[in-house]
């Protein structure tokens, strides 16, 4: 494969000079003629029916359009994430319903001509809450006798997800020794730089036309035409440049119902755009919870038995909690082999705010358990950690938890680089002073496409101009990735052309193909075979066509750089000229639709990083990462670094600061906002040094590429964790570790 | 009660009627139509709004638009010159420091007031310029390259 030509190189993205000149259109920068501006009221109680409503006085407001509250929204059961009728999300969402069931819910709507009206109207609106006890927290949700949050008395989600292989108890009574131990888990937010935005108009037909920072624009389409009431033909959403979304934006969050619907009600365009902290009251967190984790060794490290129990706290609504349960917990399968496997895992109501999808969508959670176990064990057997995780590795052949064989050998490629990289073990330093270091590592494994939690499918069209240029139409959406920059270099690669000569139209429901969003680190994975087998069609189109001008068998032609060629002749003929219109005649349409329906990839990835830990302040300070990632085949190498740097930025977030904290008193949140939520800035990021290999291609991905998205957050949790654990003989069984963690763990041992 | 103020946007003279409360970020959006400037959080907590008054960088979304008046307000727009673009924002594409491109309007902007007073930042005076700038996507390696990069043209 090495005559690729644009594969693998790092093309100019066609999507960064709007970006850079401030032209590029968000969802946020449309404004229409007439357009009126929404605003939510918010529930100030945890748990509680609506006794009563009364908006009389904010619709007397002068400049007030229209009031929205659970009396007048249609009553229709949805799924809280647009993915109907999948096993990963749940159906137990109203628009606005008699009862809230978080602080911070929203109960009513109002849109006016201003957005300072609209507030004003808020403030008017009078809610009388009939208070019900309240669980804020798993335990209190599972006690007998808690308050029912939905219908079901035991607050779960959904049945609890049971994995069970070999036999377990024979495998503990194998072991050496067993390692067990319970692992607490914050509650990250993705923080995405747009706030979720809105903006809907319907025309004179009953059409209507949404703009949305989704990443899931065609499911986004399905859920409104079906909780609307209309068909999908008369629904559009478009979504052109998005600001981040990491997953969570693939939920809806009431507004753009109340959107549409405050439309409609008023007869003009409605724009409702979330302030920073209804990101954080009406968005999506990771799912907060526990992960005990027991497992078996033998003296020469072997793993005998696996035992989990991975329980999670979904808030106040199930959104994606079916299908991060499940990931999560199947994940514990793999990793580190392990035949003897016994898991069970659960995701809890509460009333707090919503948990969703967030990149690592479960595997965040379990592998922070299981990588930093892996690293006690190392400490009993007196094995380094990364040649104990070496020895484990899953390898070729080995079942991953999607029920694939594993391809290839991506893990033990990674850890073997990464000790290269690092000239592993590192020598110990002494750790004495106020400020020791340490360092650590930690593996990983991550799924391309959601399979078989659900059933993908990735749409392309490919159209070759009368001049030789193509359009990629594509469905998948562009969330700051470079994801349609990888689609593009798939298109130009397969046919033949040059990257320029590939345009890509995405962003318009009414116009590209069918997608199911952007997620799951799937889109070049998925979107992008699916733009090449439609490119393969086109080429040989292309090619049955320019076999007449070049009086040669389609079978015996090449094209490079945009020129067709006899194999082994010096007859050519430029794709330009072998497409253009001739004596009059126009040219011939070349166009294909490919569909590709992907099972599983998966990509590893191990993480090696010193910390330095101020043991007076509890200060930890990440000095370095080197991240050795396995993708397959890499497209854009600036674009496949820049996600790697940025899981990084955000798994060291969530390990060390990140954590969205609920008042346990009364559900109120204590921290919406970036003063107070803190994530790592400029000054806190380390050097790092991103290693990416190609040495496991799969063959479900195109040219062997698999995804890179959510994995580089995965990894770098635990490896920071046993960085801590190496700097001061303090091993945490939590994240965010904060400063007091320190300082209290460091007085504990200091007072023994 | 709106009031008429007076300011020179991207080196052009323009009257606009703002209400008293109005923040430059609001008038620059929805009354010059520049929509470049980001509001991520609109409590100067994020830095996507970042705008250059008379030359000085600024959250915009901290600054009411009556205060302004009389001032000279450089945006993202107003940087690249006859369909060129500036050393900084042809920088931020050829080194990857711009992914979902939301931060990228305000960190330019806060780089160039950085280059613009200091041309020559090591790479811990970059770390320290954009520090109130959140970049959600990037970890910061790739655009502290391209600020480094721009710098050394």
């Amino acid at each position: 494969m090495s005559d690729l030509s644009v594969i693998g190189t790092s093309v100019r993205r066609p999507d960064v000079p709007g970006k850079v000149t401030g032209h590029a259109r968000y969802a946020g920068d449309i404004a229409l003629p007439g357009m009126l501006h929404a605003k939510i009221k918010r529930s100030t109680i945890a748990h509680a029916h609506i006794r009563r409503i009364d908006v009389s006085r904010a619709a007397a407001l002068p400049g007030v359009r229209a009031v929205l509250t659970h009396e007048t929204v249609p009553r229709v059961l949805h799924y809280g994430s647009p993915h109907p009728r999948s096993a990963s999300v749940t159906r137990d969402q109203y628009i606005l319903d008699r009862k809230v069931r978080y602080w911070g819910e929203g109960v009513a709507a109002v849109a006016a001509e201003s957005e300072e009206i609209a507030e004003e109207a808020l403030d008017l609106i009078e809610v009388e809450y009939e208070p019900l006890p309240a669980a804020l927290t798993v335990e209190q949700a599972l006690a007998p006798g808690a308050p029912v949050i939905h219908e079901r008395p035991d607050n779960l989600v959904v049945e609890p997800v049971l994995v069970k292989r070999g036999d377990i108890d024979r495998g503990f009574a194998e072991a050496d020794f067993v390692i067990e131990g319970t692992y607490e888990l914050g509650r990250p937010t993705p923080a995405y730089m747009e706030p979720n935005v809105c903006l809907c108009q319907w025309d004179a037909e009953g059409r209507l036309t949404a703009w949305i920072s989704t990443q899931t624009p065609f499911m986004v389409r399905g859920i409104l035409a079906e909780v609307l009431g209309v068909p999908l033909s008369k629904v559009r959403v478009l979504v052109d440049h998005m600001g981040g979304g990491f997953g969570a934006k693939q939920d809806l969050f009431q507004t753009e119902f109340l959107c549409a619907l405050l439309a409609r009600e008023a007869g003009r365009p409605v724009r409702l755009e979330f302030t920073r902290k209804e990101t954080f009251l009406g968005g999506r967190s990771r799912h907060p919870g526990t992960v005990w984790l027991k497992q078996g060794f033998t003296k020469d490290g072997r793993i005998t038995a696996r035992q989990g129990r991975v329980t999670l706290n979904s808030g106040a609504y199930g959104s994606h909690a079916p299908g991060v349960t499940s990931v999560g917990t199947w994940a514990l399968t793999s990793l580190y082999r392990c035949d003897n496997v016994h898991l069970e895992g659960r995701a809890v109501y509460t009333n707090t705010p919503i948990a969703g999808a967030y990149r690592g969508y479960g595997v965040v959670q379990t592998y922070y358990a299981l990588d930093c176990q892996l690293d006690e064990a190392a400490e009993r057997l007196g094995i380094d950690a990364a040649e104990l995780k070496l020895r484990n590795a899953v390898r070729e052949g080995d079942l991953s938890p999607s029920g694939h064989p594993i391809v290839g050998h991506g893990l033990e490629d990674c850890i073997r680089r990464g000790r290269q990289e690092t000239n592993w073990p590192p020598t110990k330093a002494k750790q004495a002073g106020r400020r020791r270091r340490g360092w650590g590592m930690g593996c990983e494994m991550h799924g391309s496409s959601a399979y078989p939690g659900i059933k993908e499918q990735g749409n392309a069209t490919v159209r070759m101009n009368e001049d030789g240029t193509l359009q990629l139409f594509t469905g998948t959406t562009g969330l700051g990735t470079g994801a349609h920059t990888a689609l593009a270099q798939v298109v130009a690669e397969e046919i033949g052309v040059r990257f320029d000569d590939v345009s890509v139209v995405h962003g318009d429901t009414d116009v590209v193909p069918w997608d199911i969003g952007a997620f799951a680190s799937h889109t070049t994975y998925m979107g992008g075979r699916a733009a090449q087998m439609a490119a393969a069609e086109v080429r040989r189109q292309l090619l049955e066509r320019a076999a007449e001008a070049l009086e040669a068998a389609p079978g015996d032609l090449e094209i490079r750089q945009g020129i067709i060629s006899v194999t082994g002749s010096d007859r050519r003929i430029s794709v330009r000229d072998a497409i253009a219109p001739q004596k009059g005649v126009p040219s011939v349409q070349l166009v294909a639709t490919a569909t590709y329906r992907p099972t599983k990839s998966y990509s590893f990835a191990a993480h090696f990083v010193e910390v330095q830990v101020d043991v007076e302040t509890g200060q930890i300070d990440v000095l370095q990462v080197i991240a050795v990632h396995e993708i397959g085949r890499v497209i854009h190498p600036v674009a496949a670094a820049g996600q790697i740097e940025g899981g990084i930025q955000q798994g060291i977030g969530h390990t060390l600061t990140e954590d969205y904290v609920i008042d346990l008193k009364d559900g109120r949140s204590l921290n919406a906002g970036f003063v107070d939520y803190k994530m790592p800035l400029s000054m806190d990021m380390p050097p790092i040094r991103t290693v990416i290999l190609e040495t496991a291609p799969d063959p479900g991905g195109p040219f062997g590429a698999k995804g890179v998205g959510e994995d580089p957050i995965i990894a770098i949790g635990p490896a920071i964790a046993n960085a801590v654990h190496d700097a001061t003989g303090v091993r945490f069984r939590h994240y965010p570790i904060t400063p007091e963690h320190v300082v209290q763990a460091m007085k504990a041992r200091s007072s023994k | 009660m709106s009031k008429t103020i007076t300011l020179t946007i991207n080196g052009e003279r323009c009257e606009l009627a703002v209400e008293g409360y109005r923040t430059l970020l609001d008038t620059l959006r929805n009354e010059a139509g520049l929509t470049g400037t980001k509001k991520g959080c609109d409590v100067g907590d994020c830095g996507a709004c970042t705008v250059i008054l008379d030359g000085k960088p600024v959250c915009s979304c901290l600054v009411l638009a009556a205060e302004a008046d009389g001032a000279a307000v450089q945006t993202i727009e107003g940087l690249g010159k006859n369909g060129k673009l500036h050393p900084l924002q042809e920088s931020f594409v050829r080194y990857g420091g711009a992914q979902c491109g939301f931060c990228t309007p305000g960190m330019i902007m806060m780089a160039k007031a950085l280059l613009d007073a200091n041309p020559r930042p090591s790479e811990e005076e970059i770390r320290f310029a954009i520090a109130g700038n959140i970049c959600r996507c990037t970890g910061y390696t790739k655009i502290i390259e391209a600020i480094q990069a721009a710098a050394e043209e």
